[in-house]
């Protein structure tokens, strides 16, 4: 009786070990399944950039889009070399997003903490300013934007010479480098560090500073990791506000030396197949520095977490 | 034993209060780099939205020609005058409320999934970080091919990818964004491009939310036997609460300002065949600029402004309920 | 929140002062400097700006021009800037304009500068063309084809002359020629048939096609916009004018125009005809068309009508034999009335903007006469893009007429070929008059177009004059 019983219950111990094990296969096997129905259209536009880098204008304008083209051809990659220094204008980007990446990201923790860490009168109406900055759409800035960077004051009729910063690379780093976005983003994350740590730190005697170098940016690596990543890709990409304040050969930057050379055709029409090539071109190195990048931060960070 | 507790907690709190005191100036100064650089090029530059939209028919250019504007609320009236005005307004808001909350659960089951994985989980992340260097051009362009039909009545060249999909299931042609699509049709297309456009940045987020997350909370609930379904929405939807409501609220913002998509879509014209049938608030911002009407832009601007600051206290409020920090 | 609410009203309250203060600035320099100076070649260095949106390609040719000038005059620099398209043009110089940096040359379109004037600050060209020192002489004058000169003055002021034409393009018709000489098709020359044996009209061909091939599309039609305004301009039923009053400047809401727009809609509606929007891709892709569609069948037009500029896109490529599929003629596009021919002018002209330093406006002035007075830049301009000269006088040139002589009905002779029909229809070019909101009405005939000949075909009456009234309230409320 009793043997039966036990034989019993290892039958059932096997099958329910069994029975997870399938139930563990198929959620797996859904996981991978989701996952690769997404990543495939995710990646579509993507894939679509990159082949479309390769068509003939003729076969761009065909009435039945192709999936791969026709005839490969480079002439587009030549196109949107031909006309740009390019040496020069990777120097002057790179220098550019650099520069700001580090300075907003500076900007960025200095306000994230405060916002998260720090008491004060007014935070939270503050924080409301803030927000409501993001609520204008962004083109009626531009204009006031760039009044501003010319020297035109408002209460002042004459334009200010001495204040006119046009065609230098201040005008291309500060008027975009502090994001709300990025500043709101890291709220989020250091309000997620429990609040005994920082008061236990107090007791002890640790600057804030020191808190929030040695303790907040450690456990907010993924954080500033993305803001990095964004901010960086924005630096690339950017292309209206240098174009108006500083494209003078000193500071042009790589968006509008290609574009403005090469993504026109002789009849104004837009060369999509060159505009392509050209974004290819730049978007590549810097998609290999980030995927380097993350591998080698994400291995040195203790992935200790925040909670707890 | 309960005494202890309290005198404990009497010192961290008093600990607390001095530290309050100490930071009223502490919290400005390390506010001060970001500050000063808003009050120049963003402060200023919404109150002089606000200066513009309430002097009447207010134009930049207008002004360089020593034409001068009175006071008033005649913008507001001219936007609201607009014979679209209501669609406008129907467009935006229907956009938000659609796409935020697909894409953010969408966002949020790929993040997930991408977590959960281990092999292949560092080429999975690469694949989905692709899209950061694609420019948004050629997603307009990957759009066309899939939901343009080419073709005149009965004499079709191409129905379009997706047509040719569905249509191995017996459904459609169905026309999307040609002339004489419906609205509905034309919302569709909308949304999925929102929604699609919107997800390599949600998810970045969210995983970057969830990688923050000790493990530990995962390991224990494995210890309990709790099932993945209560772990998800016990312990990751909690722990990654502050980035989900930084997700949804910052969406909902940008979808009130959408533009950029249905530009892609359809082009400058904001509908099938440029008949405006998808406009919005911000369309019309941007049809006023070239004819530096800025008044016009900036009344519009502050009506969306309005309608995007209530939207979001309620969303502010609703979070400071719900967000477990 | 409650406080961001006191906030706001603490906003809007400062606003008050605000606005007055600002309300009540003084206006930054007086721009009437009278016009009855005269100008001279100005010494020292001089920069000028110049914006355009040239590709590579031609940009080499003005840098070579740009070279030859500095030759005459190495004092003065010309600061060429390709800035992307004609919008991104616009953009920029409204923005500049508004902080006084604006450029002192820029590719315009005329309604641009009917928006840019409100700045008072583009330059009327008179007070150079009639200079006595710097001026244009009556030959050079009389050398500009008369219809392009004309459209610097259609700003609703007639003394005024506020752009000069750079290079321009029109519409012409391309046609199958192999398949129209295969079935004895005569070229039409005009849009509606009189009677039964009117064959060189539009409709009767396009029907005879339809018959021929019933499987095409006999008539593609690339811009709708400007089928609308040329019906106009043909029929001379009102469109719009520049006037003060905003009521007043949309005339094109009008049953005349209904008429026609009817007619279109009968087409549209049997399969005789498409245009860009209608067929969803580019009607020159249509009328060179190869590939079979899912049906198996190839649907082609066979009439396909677009911009002059853009012949090398309505021919085919050559196939794997080296042949081509078809021969590609180009003649007028149909009129609607023999002694009142028209056709659009399109292309970009230039205008120039007032400078602080009003030696650079000299100095701008002595380039653009530089430029556009040579007939050697014109033609080698024209031959680089496609459009086609502005100046009688390019046409003379051995250069342009060794052009003209490699004109075939092929790929690589078809610009050559397009541009001597250009050249051909010279008496009949217009434009529309050009005021704010001109753009406005443009995009609207457009949309009305393409919503009127594709709307069900069950629509009443009632609908479809409803979406010309829609058109006409969506421009006034646009422009309020």
């Amino acid at each position: 009786m009793s043997e039966f019983n036990k034989s019993m219950k290892e039958v059932n111990v096997e099958s329910a070990s069994r029975s997870q094990r399938t139930s563990k296969i198929i959620r797996y096997t859904i996981t991978y399944l989701f996952l690769t129905v997404m990543a495939v259209v995710v990646i579509f536009p993507f894939y679509w950039m990159i082949i479309s880098s390769f068509k003939t204008m003729d076969e761009y304008r065909a009435n039945v889009p192709t999936l791969w083209p026709q005839n490969f051809v480079l002439e587009n990659f030549a196109t949107a070399f031909s006309k740009a220094n390019l040496m020069n204008l990777f120097a002057h980007t790179m220098f550019v997003g650099v520069v700001s990446t580090v300075l907003s990201l500076i900007v960025t923790v200095l306000s994230a903490f405060a916002f998260s860490r720090l008491h004060f009168k007014g935070r939270n109406l503050m924080f409301g300013l803030l927000m409501a900055t993001m609520m204008v759409p962004g083109e009626l800035y531009t204009i006031t934007n760039y009044l501003t960077v010319s020297g035109r004051l408002p209460f002042i009729s004459e334009p200010v010479e001495a204040l006119d910063i046009t065609n230098t690379y201040a005008v291309l780093i500060f008027p975009m480098l502090v994001s709300v976005f990025y500043i709101y983003l890291l709220r989020q994350t250091f309000l997620q560090i429990p609040n005994e740590l920082y008061l236990a730190a107090k007791v002890d005697g640790t600057s804030d500073f020191k808190y929030l170098w040695k303790v907040m940016l450690p456990l907010s690596v993924s954080t500033i990791i993305t803001i990095t990543i964004l901010k960086m890709m924005g630096a690339w990409n950017v292309y209206i506000w240098p174009r108006l304040v500083a494209n003078d050969e000193a500071h042009q930057l790589i968006t509008n030396g290609l574009r403005g050379a090469s993504f026109t055709d002789e009849f104004g029409e837009t060369n999509y197949p060159a505009q392509m090539a050209a974004v290819s071109i730049v978007s590549f190195p810097l998609f290999l520095v980030f995927v380097f990048l993350r591998k080698y931060i994400m291995r040195g960070v203790s992935r200790s977490g925040i909670k707890g | 034993m309960s005494k202890e507790k309290t005198v404990k907690k009497k010192k961290l709190s008093s600990v607390s209060d001095n530290i309050d005191v100490k930071n009223q100036y502490k919290g400005w100064l390390y506010l001060s780099p970001a500050l000063i650089l808003l009050i120049i090029f963003s402060f200023y530059p919404l109150l002089n939205t606000f200066r513009m939209a309430f002097l009447n028919g207010y134009n930049g250019l207008a002004i360089v020609g020593g034409e001068k504007f009175s006071i008033g609320i005649e913008n507001f009236k001219t936007v609201i005058n607009y014979v679209d005005f209501k669609l406008c307004l129907k467009n935006t808001l229907l956009l938000c409320v659609i796409t935020v909350p697909i894409s953010t659960t969408l966002a949020l089951l790929i993040s997930v999934a991408l977590n959960s994985i281990k092999p292949l989980q560092k080429v999975y992340q690469t694949v989905f970080f692709l899209p950061y260097v694609t420019n948004s051009i050629a997603i307009g362009m990957v759009f066309h091919a899939m939901f343009t039909q080419v073709g005149l009545g009965d004499l079709i060249q191409t129905a379009g990818i997706i047509n040719n999909i569905i249509g191995v299931f017996g459904i459609g042609p169905i026309n999307f964004v040609n002339v004489g699509s419906t609205w509905g049709a034309n919302m569709f297309v909308v949304c999925t491009y929102i929604i699609w456009h919107a997800l390599p940045f949600k998810i970045l987020v969210l995983l970057g939310g969830l990688q923050n997350v000790n493990k530990q909370y995962y390991e224990a609930a494995k210890i309990d036997g709790t099932s993945k379904i209560r772990t998800f929405f016990r312990i990751t939807i909690p722990l990654v609460s502050p980035m989900l409501a930084y997700v949804i609220i910052t969406s909902f913002i940008g979808g009130f300002k959408e533009y950029s998509s249905i530009v892609g879509i359809f082009g400058e014209g904001m509908g099938p065949g440029g008949n405006g049938q998808m406009n919005t608030l911000v369309g019309y911002v941007y049809n006023m600029l070239p004819k530096s009407n800025s008044g016009n832009a900036s009344a519009a601007s502050l009506i969306l402004f309005g309608i995007i600051l209530i939207v979001t206290a309620i969303n502010g409020y609703v979070s400071k309920k719900k967000v477990h920090y | 929140m409650k406080k961001f609410i006191a906030l706001m009203l603490l906003v809007f309250i400062c606003l008050s002062g605000f606005l007055t203060a600002c309300g009540d600035k003084e206006p930054t320099d007086s721009n009437n400097q009278g016009s009855k100076t005269s100008h001279s070649v100005p010494e020292g260095d001089v920069t000028v700006t110049f914006y355009h949106t040239m590709g590579k390609n031609l940009r080499d040719v003005l840098v070579k021009y740009i070279e030859k000038f500095n030759k005459i005059y190495p004092n003065i620099t010309i600061d060429e800037q390709s800035i992307g398209g004609y919008d991104d043009v616009r953009d920029q110089v409204i923005t500049e304009l508004q902080a006084g940096k604006q450029p002192a040359i820029a590719y315009c379109y005329p309604d641009h500068v009917a928006t840019y004037l409100r700045s008072k600050k583009v330059v009327d060209l008179n007070e150079y063309i009639n200079d006595e020192n710097v001026g244009l002489t009556e030959a050079q004058i009389a050398d500009f084809i008369a219809g392009y000169y004309a459209e610097g003055k259609q700003f609703g002021d007639e003394t005024k002359m506020y752009t000069l034409p750079f290079s321009k393009s029109t519409e012409v018709m391309y046609y199958n020629k192999t398949f129209f000489d295969a079935n004895g098709l005569k070229v039409p020359d005009h849009w509606f048939s009189t009677g039964a044996s009117d064959d060189t009209s539009m409709e009767y061909v396009i029907k005879k096609i339809k018959e021929i091939e019933p499987t095409s599309i006999p008539l593609g039609y690339d811009s709708e916009a400007n089928w609308f305004i040329t019906m106009t301009e043909q029929l001379k039923t009102p469109y719009t004018q520049a006037v003060d009053n905003v009521a007043d400047r949309f005339l094109f809401n009008n049953e005349q125009n209904m008429d026609f727009c009817n007619k279109f809609r009968s087409w549209c509606l049997n399969g005789l005809m498409t245009t860009q929007a209608i067929y969803g891709g580019y009607t020159s892709g249509l009328f060179t068309n190869t590939s079979t569609n899912d049906s198996g069948i190839v649907i082609h037009s066979y009439i396909s009508i677009g911009s002059s500029a853009g012949a090398t896109y309505q021919c085919p490529a050559k196939l794997d034999n080296g042949s081509y599929p078809f021969e590609v003629g180009i003649a007028t596009i149909p009129q609607a009335d023999a002694s009142n021919k028209k056709v659009i002018s399109q292309g970009p002209s230039i205008c120039m903007l007032k400078q602080k330093d009003s030696k650079v406006n000299d100095a701008a002035w002595i380039f653009i006469k530089f430029l556009l007075t040579s007939p050697e830049f014109q033609a080698e301009f024209s031959m680089t893009s496609g459009y086609v000269p502005v100046l009688r006088s390019a046409y003379e040139l051995d250069a342009y007429k060794d052009f003209f002589a490699g004109a075939n009905n092929y790929k690589d002779g078809i610009a050559a070929l397009s541009a001597k029909i250009c050249m051909e229809q010279e008496s009949a070019y217009f434009t529309s008059p050009a005021f704010v909101g001109s753009s406005d009405a443009r995009d609207e005939v457009g949309k009305l177009l393409v919503s009127y000949i594709s709307a069900a075909e069950n629509a009443t009456e009632a609908e479809l004059k409803q979406l010309f009234t829609d058109a006409y309230n969506r421009c006034i409320t646009l422009n309020q």
